[in-house]
Parts: structure tokens; C-alpha cells; sequence
């Protein structure tokens, strides 16, 4: 009995050491990641679940009993490099270490507002999979990728690529913006939509199945390649920007 | 406008009676002015019906016979008290037929204007209501796509007021996200004409530090053909904290521009 016991007592221990979850209870309001990189994924839940898919480093058996700090003032209360904070409406998350970003998935409930910030370039993918909610993207080096979600997207990277597949019923508005790399956007041709592709550098290639009423740009001299339309009849604004990247616009 | 003032110039005019000067000063009003213009319009069509209605002479057949009939009227008669002439009967039809296309074409610009004036109300109404949803919209700090909606909103309106126009300029200069920097920007652009939204455009390019905001906003002033920032091109091609994509853009600035 007493075996069993202590088996119980060690599997707990080590399901805590490795399973590497935080979760808080939150199902509206909005989220903000000032990470490197990170998936984020919808699901059903009323938690915001976040775990860490780094491989355990090797301890530091220097640092056993002591605790990293550093210049913001952040303690790591998650145990997966991150801090957490809530405040109000709002549940902050940052990083610790300034170049190493920890590789985090985060698990979100619908009703969050997801908002991604890093300026830095020690940085690496983000992907969002599989999620309705509100998406805000603010990020100079990083790129992004989005499958199978739908909008509202407010999207921003100066150096990233940016791929995003958006499928379900898709919300406007959806405004997406490279500066340096290509935008991929994939949707139904059969949505309604009022489209504005621009690009300087670029070039623009559209599916042939999108059936787009291209508006006339009065008298302006047109310096740029600018394509403003609409996408059976109009609907949702979907703004996509790329100025030396190409713009592609497929069928999903 | 004085109407009837008008209607006696233009019916001199139609009828050539006024000398060079005044057909010249008409001429010019019609150019400009859309209301002499439908008023030159209606009256043309009245008196060319007058005119018309005057080339309805009988024939001298008729006249003849009526002629012959009236004065077998007359001496039958005993008591010649009554005395008909024919043309005052044309002229009484005529005038008759006058005075109805007149009370008919009032009737029907009277009730144009009632329709146009229930469609302004209507009209106005609905801006003011899409004006409280766009501010209240625009004042949602937590999602940047309602903030991007109100702008869009924004982008709808004819002519806007200055406090959207306020509002605008300070969702370019300031709003967190640059998604919704980049659509008030655009919005704003679709108001260039005004005065007061070009000079805040043209303030903006000092504030502006997001990159992807300021390649937007050289483009924007560049296709304004605004001279005046010439300088402040010049200053960002020279500054070092400055993205190389934004220089690119304000060296094409230069080059468009002078």
C-alpha cells in the first residue's frame, strides 16, 4: 500500500515537472503574446492554456534553488519561460530571456482577442491554426501563418512572410501587410468581398476562379500596382498590401 | 435667386428682345448656374407650347364658313349684344392650355421637392447614426478590427465633419495597431481636397515612425503632388534609424515630386 503510495506521489511529481501547462480561466477580453514565436490554437475550452514544446534542457545545477530575473522586472510564474500577467480585460504574456524565445503553444478560448507583438529579430514562426477569434499581428521579422481561421485579421510584418488560409464564415475586415515579403491569402472565390490589393515592387497573381470587377482609378497617374475591386458584388473589406513582395490570391 | 426676375430675363432672352450685354450675362448664368438653367428649361417648353398653340390657325375655309355662320347669327338676331371674335378664342385655348402645363409642371417640381427634402431628412439621419456608431467604434480599445470598422465607416462619408476628421487624424497619428493607422490614413486620403486634412497629412509624415505607415503616407502625398514636403523627404532619406524601404520610397518621392 505504501508502494502505491509513493508510485502515485512520484507519477504526480513528474506529471507536473513535465507536462508544462498554465492555464488561465478566461474566455473573453483579449490576449497579448510579446514573444518570439508561438502556435496558438482554438478550442472549446474557457481556459487559456499554454504549455512549452522545447525539449527539457539539461538542469542548471548551479542555478538549483535560485531564480532567473531580469530587467523588466518579470518573474517566470508559469514554469515555461513565460511570464503571465492579467490585468483587467487583458492577459499579458511575456518573455523572459531576450534572444532565446521559448517555443509556447497556447490554447484559446473563441471569445479572446488574440494580439502578437515582437520587434525583435530573435525570433521564429508564428502560426495561428484553427480559430475564430479576432487576430492582431504587429511583427517585424517574424513570419506568420494562419490556417483555417476567420477573421477579423489585422496583420503586420516588415521582413516575415505572411500565409494566411482563411476558410468557415469568413469576418471582415481583414487587412494584411508585408513590407518586405510575400502575402499568400487562400479563400472561397465564391466570397463577398471588396478587395484591395497593392503592391509597389511586386507583382499580384489571382486565381483565375476569383471573379473580380476591378474599379477604374480616375484620373490618378498610377505609379504603384494597385488593384482596388470587388469580389461578387462586394461585401467585407479585405485589404492586402505587399510592397516588394508578390501578393497571391488562391482558391481554398 | 430672384425668379420672377429671372423669368422676365429669360423670356426676353427666348424671345430675342434682349441686346448683346444681357445675352451675354444669360448665357454665362446658364453656364454656371443649374437653377436658370431648369427654369430656361421649363420656360423654352412653355413658350414653344405657346408657340405651337399659335400655329393653330383655322383654315381660311373654316374661318370663312364661321365667318358666314356668325354673321347669320348676327342678323337673326335682333339684339347684337353679345359680339364673339374668333382669335381671342384661340388665344383663350391657348392660354387655357398655357396655364395648365404651367400648374402642371409646378405641381410636379413642388412635389420633387418634397421627395428630395424627405430624402435629405432620411439621409441625414442615417449619417448621424452611422457617425455615433463609427466614434463609439472607434473609441474600442480592445479590438483593432471595430476600430478598423468605425474608419471604414468613416470612409463612406461624403464630406466629413471635424470631428471626424479629428478623430481620423488622431487614429493615424496614434492608434496602436498599424492595421488601423494604414485605414484612417486611407480614409483620410479620400478627403485630400479639404484644406485642413492635407496639412494634418503633411504633419504626419514628421510623427510617423512605423514603416509600413510611412511608405503609405509618402505614397499618398506624392500622388497629392504636395511639394511641400520635399524637405521632410529629404530628412528621412538621411536619417539612420530610418528602414531602408522607407528611404527607397521617400528617394522615389523626391524624384516624382521635383
Amino acid at each position: 500500500m505504501k508502494k502505491v503510495l509513493v508510485l502515485v506521489c512520484v507519477w504526480l511529481a513528474v506529471q507536473t515537472a513535465f507536462a508544462q501547462e498554465f492555464k488561465v480561466a478566461k474566455s473573453t477580453g483579449r490576449l497579448e503574446l510579446n514573444i518570439g514565436r508561438v502556435t496558438v490554437e482554438g478550442h472549446s475550452g474557457n481556459e487559456i492554456i499554454f504549455s512549452s514544446r522545447d525539449h527539457r534542457e539539461s538542469k542548471d545545477e548551479r542555478a538549483q534553488g535560485l531564480r532567473p530575473i531580469n530587467g523588466m522586472g518579470l518573474d517566470d510564474n508559469t514554469g515555461l519561460g513565460i511570464n503571465v500577467t492579467q490585468k483587467g480585460e487583458i492577459v499579458e504574456v511575456n518573455q523572459l530571456k531576450k534572444m532565446n524565445a521559448p517555443d509556447i503553444k497556447v490554447l484559446v478560448p473563441k471569445g479572446v482577442i488574440v494580439s502578437f507583438s515582437h520587434q525583435s529579430q530573435y525570433g521564429g514562426k508564428v502560426t495561428f491554426k484553427n480559430m475564430e477569434n479576432e487576430i492582431e499581428v504587429s511583427a517585424t521579422y517574424n513570419s506568420i501563418e494562419l490556417e483555417n481561421v476567420t477573421g477579423p485579421l489585422a496583420i503586420k510584418s516588415v521582413y516575415g512572410h505572411i500565409e494566411a488560409s482563411l476558410s468557415g464564415n469568413i469576418k471582415g475586415p481583414i487587412s494584411i501587410v508585408s513590407v518586405y515579403d510575400y502575402v499568400d491569402v487562400a479563400l472561397s472565390p465564391a466570397t463577398k468581398a471588396n478587395l484591395k490589393l497593392s503592391t509597389s515592387y511586386g507583382e499580384i497573381f489571382v486565381g483565375p476562379e476569383f471573379n473580380i470587377e476591378i474599379e477604374k482609378q480616375g484620373n490618378w497617374v498610377q505609379y504603384s500596382e494597385k488593384v482596388n475591386g470587388k469580389l461578387n458584388g462586394g461585401g467585407l473589406s479585405i485589404d492586402i498590401r505587399a510592397d516588394y513582395g508578390k501578393i497571391y490570391l488562391r482558391k481554398k | 435667386m430672384d425668379k420672377q426676375k429671372w423669368e422676365g430675363r429669360l423670356i426676353d432672352y427666348i424671345d430675342g428682345r434682349a441686346d448683346a450685354t444681357e445675352r451675354a450675362a444669360i448665357e454665362n448664368e446658364l453656364l454656371h448656374s443649374e437653377a436658370v438653367r431648369n427654369l430656361y428649361n421649363q420656360l423654352t417648353e412653355v413658350i414653344g407650347a405657346m408657340n405651337e398653340a399659335r400655329v393653330l390657325e383655322p383654315s381660311g375655309k373654316l374661318k370663312a364658313n364661321f365667318e358666314q355662320a356668325l354673321q347669320e347669327e348676327i342678323e337673326s338676331q335682333a339684339r347684337p349684344t353679345k359680339t364673339v371674335f374668333f382669335s381671342p378664342v384661340v388665344y383663350r385655348v391657348a392660354a387655357g392650355f398655357v396655364l395648365l402645363m404651367v400648374g402642371l409642371a409646378i405641381g410636379f417640381k413642388i412635389n420633387q421637392n418634397n421627395v428630395e427634402a424627405d430624402r435629405l431628412v432620411e439621409i441625414e439621419r442615417k449619417i448621424e447614426e452611422n457617425r455615433k456608431v463609427m466614434l463609439a467604434m472607434m473609441d474600442n480599445q480592445l479590438s483593432a478590427s471595430q476600430r478598423m470598422i468605425g474608419v471604414s465607416v468613416a470612409y463612406e462619408i461624403e464630406k466629413p465633419d471635424d470631428e471626424i476628421v479629428n478623430v481620423l487624424v488622431k487614429t493615424m497619428n496614434e492608434d496602436v495597431n498599424t492595421n488601423v493607422r494604414l485605414a484612417a490614413l486611407d480614409a483620410l486620403g479620400k478627403f485630400s481636397n479639404e484644406e485642413q486634412v492635407r496639412n494634418e497629412l503633411i504633419g504626419s509624415l514628421k510623427t510617423q515612425k512605423d514603416p509600413v505607415v510611412q511608405i503609405a503616407l509618402i505614397q499618398l502625398l506624392v500622388k497629392m503632388k504636395e511639394k511641400g514636403v520635399l524637405n521632410q523627404l529629404e530628412k528621412i532619406t538621411r536619417d539612420a534609424g530610418t528602414l531602408k524601404a522607407v528611404k527607397d520610397e521617400a528617394h522615389a518621392g523626391i524624384l516624382k515630386l521635383s
